[in-house]
């Protein structure tokens, strides 16, 4: 609202998680990487081992050309994305920590050149000079690792920053170290994994089996560490925040679910590599770089979504505006649009009232400055699909807009702004659906369409604890919902529906509750 | 004028240090990652054109060194590049930390081409050390790859200073973004653009002529006859992209609305004092390198020209940031940040930022103390720093 939204027809969030997902995996083996070179020509030398050093050499012209072009010109690009898709974030991550940024430039500063230098110092300079140079760059890489892990674990546990706004503090939060010792250990493993590549290569055989031995001997202990530091990570992150992986939030646990499974698959894989290294073959090497790919980015996608409906948790939202009222928050809180309304606080819209005629294209616009962060019309998390799938009246839309942040375990931030605004974002939200919803009497369908979104896929004993056990009186208590629980959508389902979920429901209870339930059924009959 | 309130709000943090050292570094960092960007690019162009002018009616010595130019340029890009990329980030920090509220809304409003710079620097990155690795073995492919990548970072460079002249311009900002808010907007209607961008890559050219110049200083013992090629090139290629400058920056002049434009002609003393010594050094620098190629005395051109050319950039930059703040002055007031100094992280950046160019001279000297420089090879690698490889090239 107070940046322009730059339209991405197929999904802003989706543009960011190429360019940072990719990039993550080439810059952490800058690190790992970094430290492998200089180890490995340690030993070569140590062994006298003229192929090691041989292979080395060509890998390190891989590790160059890979990590000081992509990853730096990729590295760039997160910054350019974020920049254009969640300004008001940039600019608050850049005033908050712009010596952290500093700091991070000097180093990668350091690290640019004496990865140059390196590659050019090959059979230029002595072992022990040449390796001088690889140790500046594994520190200095190392460095940029240490100052962007404060910044990016801050995002999502800013900790006790949020009452103090001190660097320090916002620096070193709660996940600054397990995430430190969690990145460090992916460097590692990632280091003996991209050794595979240039490795499989090779021609000779016994060279390319003491490389995967070697590689692997990086990557094993490695992936087996990121056990104890992903769950000392998750435990320092809020228990509320990552309840998302754990259900209510499909995404993140479904991402959860891969980030270990895919972890598990490349140790597998890695397990298979170190016993037949001399088979090593270039696409098995890609096969288990891509696996890791697909755990190193589930990780970051967790990451993420737990941190929803936050970029920076509990401080500002996707949608760019802030959680609290502050001096200089520019009117861009959800109390402010509550109270003024969008249109009369937001700077990049067209529209300024709303009437019969533009209630749609207000409702447009609202959407582009509300929702458009992460959701589109009708791609990448496209509102058409949702509404297709869950088949919701335009009433029943417009009552969900009241409660947006109870889904999924508040993953999103509630609508802000006044009821006409609302009644104009469900009108657009409309015209993104084709499909006429008929009245369901599928009770098991009614509750996937109009409950699970807060009440999970299966509404558990809590749940139940807050219906009345009598089907009449329960289908009776659904007319107003409101008055079940205050937060509660509105919605208006007919009296079959009401009956048809409350059977479902009933097919539901947990079995102590059924023990109770069936006198009383009986007693209805 | 658009409603002021178009312009973004800052957000609720304070500056945390005082605008005027933001500003310093903003400015001199940018100065530096010009500098770098200039040998680049004027290094790219005149490898581009040296061997694309090495066929024809000329003698085969003439051809030969022709070849010889554009190898020599094509395996200082890359590290140039790297430099350029390197050394921005921080103006790229800077910019953000003072200007961010029109940074972000004028990238905004040019999203994907803004975005696709860096798909573009990228491609063009790895066409450059592909000519470094096979410039020799493989001619034909290597001409046709660095022609490619010249002319992907001259995109990249129209598109910073598409950015720079919208970002300074927020009164086109609304039309723009209501027309179509996919972040395809352009600003050719700004009549700056194209000569602001001519002036930039003129300059580039003429730094590139410099580039051959110390080149040749660096050859002048070992490869005599070589050398003096290289500085009758780099030497013409100097003057003739100056000469040019003198009718684009006039063109770029003329084009800054009047109000602007008076500043620098009379209205501010210290702006017209830096554009008259802009012009002077640039005309004694013409003459400076003329008087030296009919010597042949290559340590004026190398050393004076190059003296010269660094106090008129240093000129050039000031009044382009002078230029900008007038732009912007009916919106941005410095005097209204909030600033809270971070005290506890301040000195920390600048110590390390002091250690960090101890060792990255460090690194240079004992790289050029302690390399053994083989004769060139069909892939030899770039060394990170031409100055270094100059120094060993004159120890030895």
């Amino acid at each position: 609202m107070n940046y322009p939204i730059w339209d991405v027809s197929f999904g802003a969030g989706l543009l960011i998680a190429l360019v940072a997902g990719l990039h993550v995996f080439v810059s952490h083996f800058a690190v790992g990487g970094g430290l492998f070179l200089v180890l490995t020509e340690r030993k070569a030398i140590k062994t006298n081992d003229h192929a090691l050093l041989n292979w080395l050499k060509s890998h390190t012209k891989f590790f160059v050309l890979l990590t000081v072009v992509y990853g730096a010109v990729s590295g760039v690009g997160i910054w350019f994305t974020i920049g254009l898709i969640s300004p008001t974030a940039t600019s608050n991550l850049i005033h908050i920590f712009v010596w952290g940024w500093a700091i991070e430039w000097v180093f990668f500063f350091l690290e640019i050149t004496a990865a140059l230098l390196y590659l050019s110092g090959w059979d230029k300079l002595s072992p022990k000079l040449h390796q001088w140079y690889g140790w500046i760059y594994f520190w200095a890489a190392f460095a940029s690792l240490v100052v962007i892990n404060g910044i990016i674990t801050f995002m999502l546990t800013p900790g006790s920053w949020l009452d103090v706004h001190k660097f320090w503090i916002g620096f070193f939060n709660p996940t600054y170290f397990p995430s430190l010792f969690f990145r460090t250990a992916i460097c590692l493993a990632l280091a003996g994994i991209y050794a595979l590549i240039t490795a499989s290569v090779q021609k000779d055989k016994d060279l390319k089996a003491r490389i995967v031995r070697w590689g692997a001997l990086w990557t094993i202990p490695s992936l087996l560490a990121l056990i104890p530091f992903g769950y000392w990570y998750i435990r320092e992150i809020p228990a509320a925040l990552f309840l998302s992986a754990r259900g209510p939030m499909p995404t993140a646990t479904h991402y959860a679910f891969l980030a270990w499974s895919l972890l598990a698959v490349t140790f597998i894989l890695m397990l298979l590599a170190l016993f037949t290294p001399r088979r090593m073959h270039l696409a098995f090497a890609l096969v288990i770089g891509l696996v890791a790919l697909g755990a190193m980015d589930s990780f970051e996608f967790v990451r993420e979504d737990v941190r929803k409906p936050f970029v920076i948790e509990n401080y500002l939202y996707d949608n760019s505006l802030y959680a609290n009222t502050m001096p200089g928050d520019g009117g861009f809180t959800v109390d402010n649009l509550n109270t003024i309304g969008v249109l009369n606080s937001a700077a990049w819209i067209d529209q300024r009232t709303i009437t019969p005629d533009n209630q749609v294209v207000v409702g447009h616009e609202i959407f582009r400055v509300e929702c458009q962060a992460c959701h589109t019309a009708n791609s990448y998390r496209g509102i058409h699909q949702l509404l297709e799938q869950r088949q919701w009246d335009p009433a029943t839309t417009r009552a969900m807009l009241s409660s947006l942040a109870l889904m999924h375990n508040g993953v999103m931030p509630p609508f802000a702004g006044t009821d006409p605004e609302r009644d104009a974002l469900a009108a657009y939200l409309n015209t993104l659906q084709t499909i006429t919803p008929t009245a369901a009497t599928d009770g098991k369908l009614l509750y996937q369409n109009n409950c699970s979104m807060c009440h999970q896929d299966h509404p558990n004993a809590q749940f139940f604890s807050g219906i009345v056990t009598d089907p009449t009186a329960a289908a009776d208590s659904f007319k107003d919902l409101t008055s079940i629980f205050p937060l509660m959508p509105d919605i208006k389902l007919n009296p079959a529906q009401r009956t048809a979920l409350v059977q479902y429901l009933n097919t539901q209870r947990p079995a102590a509750q059924h023990a109770q339930l069936s006198p009383a059924v009986e007693g209805g009959k | 004028m658009i409603d002021p309130s178009m312009v973004p709000t800052i957000d609720p943090n304070p500056l945390p240090a005082p605008y005027w050292l933001f500003k310093t570094l903003l400015l001199v960092t940018f100065t530096l990652h010009i500098i770098a960007m200039n040998f680049m690019l004027g290094g790219a162009f005149l490898a581009v054109i040296a061997r694309f002018t090495s066929k024809g009616p000329l003698s085969s010595e003439n051809k030969a060194f022709r070849n010889r130019i554009f190898l020599d340029l094509a395996k200082k890009v890359p590290v140039f590049l790297a430099a350029t990329i390197t050394i921005g980030i921080a103006p790229l920090l800077f910019v953000q930390a003072i200007y961010g509220q029109y940074f972000y809304t004028s990238t905004i409003l040019i999203a994907w081409p803004w975005f696709l710079l860096l798909v573009i620097l990228c491609i063009a990155y790895y066409g450059f050390y592909y000519v470094v690795y096979n410039g020799q073995r493989r001619p034909g492919p290597a001409s046709v790859v660095s022609f490619i990548s010249l002319v992907l970072v001259l995109i990249v460079g129209f598109i910073q200073s598409t950015n720079v002249t919208l970002m300074q311009t927020p009164t086109h900002w609304a039309a723009k973004y209501f027309a179509s808010p996919t972040g395809w907007s352009n600003n050719l209607s700004d009549p700056t653009l194209i000569p602001r961008y001519l002036h930039f890559v003129t300059s580039a050219i003429a730094v590139g002529g410099i580039l051959l110049v110390l080149l040749a200083l660096a050859r002048w013992k070992s490869d005599r006859e070589y050398a003096i090629y290289l500085f009758q090139y780099g030497g013409k290629a100097f003057m003739y992209a100056t000469m040019a400058q003198f009718i684009i920056g006039t063109w770029f002049l003329i084009s800054i609305p009047r109000n602007f434009r008076m500043i620098f002609m009379g209205d501010s003393p210290l702006a017209s004092a830096l554009l008259i010594a802009g012009i002077l050094g640039t005309i004694a620098a013409i003459f400076l390198m003329s008087n030296a190629l009919r010597k042949q005395n290559i340590r004026v051109a190398a050393y004076g020209v190059s003296g010269l050319l660094a106090v008129v950039t240093i000129t050039m930059i000031l009044m382009r940031d002078i230029l900008r703040d007038a732009y912007l002055e009916p919106y941005f007031h410095p005097h209204q940040f909030a600033v809270k100094t971070q005290w506890a992280v301040l000195p920390v950046f600048l110590l390390l930022f002091i250690a960090g160019v101890g060792l990255w001279l460090l690194m240079l000297q004992r790289y050029s103390l302690f390399s053994i420089n083989k004769p060139p090879l069909a892939d030899a690698t770039p060394t990170a720093d031409a100055a270094a490889e100059t120094e060993v090239e004159l120890v030895h």
